[in-house]
């Protein structure tokens, strides 16, 4: 049970994260304080980049990794890797800020206390460490039209919907929808052909 | 699955969050129903979408922010280990420390007690030594200043003749600055409640004699009376009379003048 609790699902070893996320439910300080030093980075970027203040970024990291202290069980092993989930918490928190502080309480409204469900990586991702993904990602962002880049990140770091991003970029909604598709098959694209 | 070609489209939409309220109502049905390839489409875009997060620029949170979340998590920690775990027990040794504090402090306090009362028979052994020093400076002060009326040349002598011829003789000196001193033996001892007065018979007519001090003789009646400051002064005094008065004295004789002395 507790291999299977945490192998992640195709593969025999036992990752470092899903040790200390384990670790984490015996309330080991030390675990957490490894997981923290381990992610809090990128964590602090993404979360900085959606609410553009330092210190409301820190309050937020800070909710993050208390959620995964207290909620450590949320994470399932077995269904995918840690650090995107942790990512994915990251988000919603953030922007679940900005959607409070500028009370505009839309379509997720109701899922602000919910945590994203853990995803699994795609079969041609292999461990590529943060600084050469970044710069991939990067690279293949860089790429886009500038106006398509700035209709994913409008999504992605602001979390508007298709039409709130029409609106913003003064875009027909088709295009839209189109520019952020694309945009993401062809980010999936580089980064398949990286691995 | 003949309806995934048009949510596959919508995967990438859908893990993003951009999808308005009505599509993305749609295609959670759709995955509902259990459509596997659209569940895996949905994690392989989730996994991209979460690749944006690398778009962001680097920065590093401040050590104060480790700091405070470490001071929760471990007080955290320690409230999930008390409720859980009993309390250690008390070592011996602190037991021990403990009694040797309670003797300690016991003996302290009998100690400060035994000390205070030290202090204070002390201090009352003290003062009844003071009072009783005191006493002899003024016996001493009275004797230096009786022997120097008798001796001191200045001192006028005369004798004071008991009314009653059974009564003794006494004898008077009176120093004009120092004062008088009357003496005697064989004092018969005043009625209960009673005193001995000495008065001073002013020479002007028709005054009435000055109040002095009230005595009495010792048990074997020896009498030494001192008037350190009298009423008045020897130049105006006709006499010096006694009286028996009631305790406390007089402002005026009430009884026969048992003994009188004119001051020739």
């Amino acid at each position: 049970m507790f291999l299977a609790v945490l192998t992640p699902k195709d593969s025999g070893e036992v990752s470092p994260d899903a040790m200390l996320v384990h670790q984490l439910l015996q309330r080991d300080v030390d675990a957490f304080e490894q997981l923290y030093d381990r992610h809090s980075r990128i964590v602090y970027a993404l979360v900085l980049r959606i609410v553009q203040q330092a210190s409301t970024a820190e309050e937020v990291v800070q909710d993050v990794f208390l959620q995964l202290w207290r909620n450590a069980r949320r994470y399932d092993a077995r269904r995918g890797p840690f650090v995107p989930w942790l990512m994915a918490v990251a988000r919603n928190r953030a922007l679940d800020h900005l959607r409070l502080k500028s009370e505009r309480q839309r379509r997720r409204e109701d899922q602000s206390e919910e945590l994203p469900p853990v995803f699994d990586s795609p079969q041609f991702e292999k461990a590529l460490d943060e600084k050469r993904r970044a710069e991939r990602v990067r690279a293949v962002m860089s790429s886009l039209n500038p106006q398509q880049k700035k209709a994913i990140e409008l999504a992605y770091f602001e979390g508007l919907s298709h039409t709130e991003i029409a609106e913003t970029l003064k875009e027909p909604l088709g295009t839209i929808k189109s520019w952020i598709r694309n945009g993401l098959l062809r980010l999936k694209e580089g980064l398949r052909a990286t691995t | 699955m003949s309806n995934c070609g048009q949510f596959r489209e919508l995967t990438e939409a859908y893990a993003l969050g951009v999808l308005d309220a009505e599509e993305r109502t749609a295609f959670e049905a759709h995955l509902a129903t259990g459509c596997k390839d659209c569940a895996q489409a949905v994690e392989e875009a989730r996994w991209l979408v979460n690749q944006l997060a690398y778009l962001a620029p680097n920065a590093a949170p401040s050590d104060m922010l480790k700091a405070r979340l470490m001071q929760s998590v471990r007080a955290e920690a320690r409230a999930a280990q008390g409720s859980v775990e009993p309390k250690a027990s008390i070592p011996f040794w602190m037991w021990a420390g403990v009694a040797a504090l309670l003797v300690l402090t016991v003996y302290s306090a009998w100690d400060a007690r035994r000390l205070q009362k030290e202090i204070q028979t002390v201090n009352q052994r003290a003062a009844a030594e003071f009072k009783q020093r005191e006493q002899l400076q003024q016996e001493l002060a009275a004797a230096k200043r009786q022997a120097h009326i008798l001796t001191d040349a200045n001192s006028r002598k005369f004798a004071m003749w008991p009314h009653d011829t059974q009564m003794p003789k006494l004898e008077a000196m009176w120093h004009p600055e120092l004062g008088i001193c009357v003496m005697g033996e064989k004092v018969p001892m005043p009625a209960s409640n009673h005193a001995l007065q000495l008065w001073l018979i002013p020479k002007a007519p028709g005054s009435k004699p000055t109040p002095s001090l009230t005595f009495w003789p010792d048990a074997e009646g020896k009498l030494v009376l001192m008037v350190e400051n009298p009423p008045d002064v020897m130049a105006d005094t006709k006499a010096l009379a006694i009286t028996e008065e009631p305790t406390g004295g007089s402002a005026q004789p009430t009884s026969t003048l048992m003994w009188v002395g004119g001051i020739s």
